[in-house]
């Protein structure tokens, strides 16, 4: 009798175990994109942006909790609006693929907006920050994580005024990066009361800028504010230190690299630099991130925009869970995220989608990039050199 | 060339091989197969699929080039060029019908169509002329940013707006005549970089265009109903790049035939002429700058048309694609595909542009794998896919090669 008993219930544990095992099977599978630059020039910033969105997906997909299976479709823009735009139709236009984390090129970013509102597909910028992708439409599709280059230019008018410095002089490239920095950053100099004293745009590969820096020493500005990507910001920073420039230099999120210091070395010291991103160590959740990043084997960087890519995947899967994979839904509910925690902060979309984000500043000390509030400058151990 | 021998074998009572009855089914069956590869690699989803595909594509190159009946196909595809294009027309509609609701294929075919007229234009150019240009995409931009001027802040009827792409393209072309008339050879290519360079600098640094953002084009409207807005073609549903891939196609068509017509006339012998040896033809009367800059400036204007439909298609044009890079990609199409072939430019723009978009699940490998196919088509068949073959001059029936 007894045994009986065991064995009945035996089978009926095999019997659940089963309808378990089935259900688990029964997983729908929800196919996501990812598109980005993977090739060419700024490959490893796409490389880390996939890196990371497929750490959210494995993360996923490990959790027994999740009603989907998510499966990470990967495209490559190559940083080509052309090919972006083949990618983004391409994805755009595959039915099984209910939303995308979408490109860090601006040029692609932008190029690209009209391909996801004409097939509806909801997406999620990661790392693109051109102002015009959020704020140049009203495309309900369209939302975006990371900031813009207006927060860094808000935050550096701001913090450099704060710091006293009443003069400017501005040398930024002519692309649309360039061409951006600059002007975020006059407006915003505008109110504060600093003054621009001259302005010089020059070509990204422009070498020496002896004539501009001999300019520039006349005027004696209080800041050089360098709007431009690493190459530039090392020449202009070395080539200030040999012709005596006693100016400081601000840079922008473009420069903040470990490039710019190997390239700068000494004269890097003291450095400023303003980035949307706040350093992993700054996140509630980034050491794990960091953990969970390197246990999973991946050979590259997650870069600076990994972790937006990793919370653009969140939010997506988020929404997925909420109301299945249905692509209007999912704009509707990302369309309304207010308050949710991800990786990066908590993630607001304003009536164009874009996140709220602060900047934050940063400095080089002694050949490294420090959150400028852990910085001997910032806590006054140290003074800027310079006057 | 082709047809010239189609005329000597009509003129002379046909040469044995080219009324056969195998080499007329061997002409319909050839551009069928063509376009059936291509249906294929659109069609493919897997990785291996893709690779087969590419193997098998590989492998019938070799077998063209090397085997008896391999050569006797390419042959009767020569001799009954008639039938051939006949056949891949209807290939090529039947392709273009059987993708109707893919937007995706659809876009690819509209893209290399349009592409391959550019390789028309840069094939008159390079291949007729002798110039060797290095700015294609810059004459190809310059198409585009025509027509975002025109069609976006002007009322032009979109037609013209794609005429005056071609026209302000050879306009441009006009300023560099000087400078390339003057060089030969190398210095041309320099004289064309430095033009490129040039052009995209100025588009980046001026705000008039749009600067580094680039313009947004509004869709092609020929007759007043704007292509982005087609759903339905007679009851059937369909995607908005059919009518873009249908215009492309037709305008390759028209290219084609533009070019066909000037290779066949004492216009393209001419230029044939001045190629070969300039000294040569001077000392029968050929001006080699007048056919040089006749050269030029027509395949400016199929290079500018090209490019002001593909903006239109896109919806944006922006400096980045006026850049070298883009330039030496249309180039690979045409050496790639054969000098002077038109052809050419059809099947080596699916390998170029359609073949790294297939790779796309490997990421940051595909290039990779490209670039060996690349190579290996250019190892087995050094004068590209399809080569040009020699010009027949004569009527006589001795003449055809």
């Amino acid at each position: 009798m007894k045994l009986k008993a065991l064995a009945l219930a035996l089978a009926g544990l095999a019997g659940l175990a089963t309808v378990g095992l089935q259900v688990a099977q029964a997983k729908d599978t929800v196919k996501i994109a990812f598109i980005g630059p993977l090739t060419g020039g700024s490959a490893a910033a796409g490389v880390g942006g996939r890196n990371s969105a497929l750490l959210a997906v494995q993360q996923r997909n490990a959790d027994p909790a999740a009603k989907y299976t998510y499966d990470l479709v990967v495209l490559d823009d190559e940083c080509k609006p052309n090919v972006g735009v083949q990618v983004a139709t391409k994805a755009a236009s595959d039915r099984a693929i209910t939303a995308g984390i979408t490109h860090y090129c601006s040029a692609v970013g932008i190029a690209t907006v009209d391909t996801y509102a004409k097939f509806k597909l909801p997406v999620v910028v990661w790392g693109a920050i051109l102002p015009e992708i959020t704020y140049g439409n009203d495309y309900k599709q369209i939302h975006r994580v990371n900031g813009t280059m207006i927060n860094e230019g808000r935050l550096a008018a701001k913090f450099l005024t704060e710091q006293g410095a009443k003069t400017f002089v501005v040398i930024h490239d002519t692309t649309d990066y360039g061409k951006g920095q600059n002007k975020y950053f006059s407006e915003f100099l505008k109110p504060t009361g600093g003054e621009i004293v001259a302005t010089f745009p020059v070509s990204p590969d422009q070498q020496d800028f002896t004539a501009e820096l001999t300019r520039i020493k006349e005027l004696k500005p209080d800041y050089v504010f360098v709007g431009g990507l690493t190459p530039l910001g090392v020449r202009v920073r070395s080539q200030m230190d040999r012709l005596g420039i006693d100016a400081h230099m601000a840079g922008v999120s473009g420069i903040m690299t470990s490039g710019f210091i190997e390239g700068a070395a000494q004269s890097s010291e003291g450095t400023v630099s303003f980035h949307n991103g706040a350093p992993l160590s700054r996140y509630a959740s980034g050491q794990a991130f960091s953990d969970a990043y390197a246990k999973a084997g991946f050979r590259e960087d997650p870069d600076a925009y990994g972790p937006f890519a990793y919370s653009a995947a969140n939010l997506i899967m988020d929404a997925v869970e909420k109301v299945g994979p249905d692509r209007a839904k999912i704009t509707e509910v990302l369309n309304g995220t207010k308050g949710y925690k991800a990786l990066v902060g908590e993630i607001n979309f304003d009536n164009h989608r874009q996140n709220i984000v602060d900047a934050n500043v940063y400095v080089v000390q002694d050949g490294k990039w420090v959150y400028w509030p852990d910085s001997d400058y910032g806590t006054g151990k140290r003074k800027l050199a310079g006057k | 060339m082709r047809s010239t021998n189609l005329d000597a074998a009509i003129a002379t009572g046909a040469p044995p091989q080219a009324r056969s009855l195998p080499g007329t089914a061997a002409a319909i069956l050839v551009p069928l197969a063509a376009f059936g590869a291509l249906a294929g690699l659109l069609q493919v989803h897997e990785q291996w699929e893709t690779g087969l595909l590419v193997l098998a594509f590989l492998a019938a190159l070799v077998l063209l080039d090397r085997s008896r009946a391999g050569r006797s196909l390419a042959e009767a595809c020569r001799t009954q060029s008639g039938i051939a294009s006949t056949s891949a027309v209807l290939a090529a509609l039947a392709l273009l019908w059987t993708f109707r609701e893919d937007h995706y294929s659809l876009l690819m075919v509209a893209t290399v169509a349009l592409y391959a007229v550019a390789g028309v234009g840069l094939n008159i150019q390079m291949a007729f002329g002798g110039i060797a240009n290095f700015a294609a995409a810059a004459f190809f931009s310059i198409g585009a940013y025509t027509a975002a001027v025109l069609a976006g802040h002007t009322g032009l009827p979109h037609l013209l707006v794609l005429a005056a792409g071609g026209v302000v393209s050879a306009l441009i072309g006009v300023v560099m005549l000087l400078p390339v008339l003057r060089t030969r050879g190398h210095y041309v290519a320099l004289v064309t970089i430095a033009f490129g360079v040039l052009l995209r600098t100025l588009l980046e640094v001026n705000d008039t265009f749009g600067g580094p953002q680039g313009m947004k084009i509004p869709g092609f409207a020929p007759f007043g109903s704007d292509f982005g807005d087609v759903a339905t073609i007679a009851g059937f549903d369909v995607s908005f790049y059919l009518p873009y891939a249908l215009a492309a196609a037709a305008l390759f068509a028209l290219a084609f035939l533009a070019g066909r017509m000037l290779e066949r006339s004492w216009v393209g012998i001419a230029m044939d002429a001045v190629r070969t040896d300039e000294i040569a033809a001077s000392a029968f009367g050929l001006s080699p700058a007048r056919w040089k800059a006749t050269a030029f400036l027509t395949g400016n204007v199929l290079i500018g048309v090209a490019g002001a439909l593909y903006g239109m298609m896109n919806g944006f044009v922006n400096p980045n694609g006026a850049g070298f890079g883009e330039s030496l990609i249309m180039l690979s199409i045409i050496v790639l595909g054969g000098l002077g072939n038109f052809w050419g430019a059809i099947v080596a723009g699916a390998v170029i542009i359609i073949l790294p978009e297939k790779l796309q699940s490997i990421q940051e490998y595909r290039l990779l794998i490209f670039a060996v196919v690349v190579i290996a088509i250019l190892r087995f068949r050094p004068g590209g896919i399809l080569p040009r073959p020699l010009r027949t001059l004569g009527r006589q029936q001795g003449g055809a090669s």
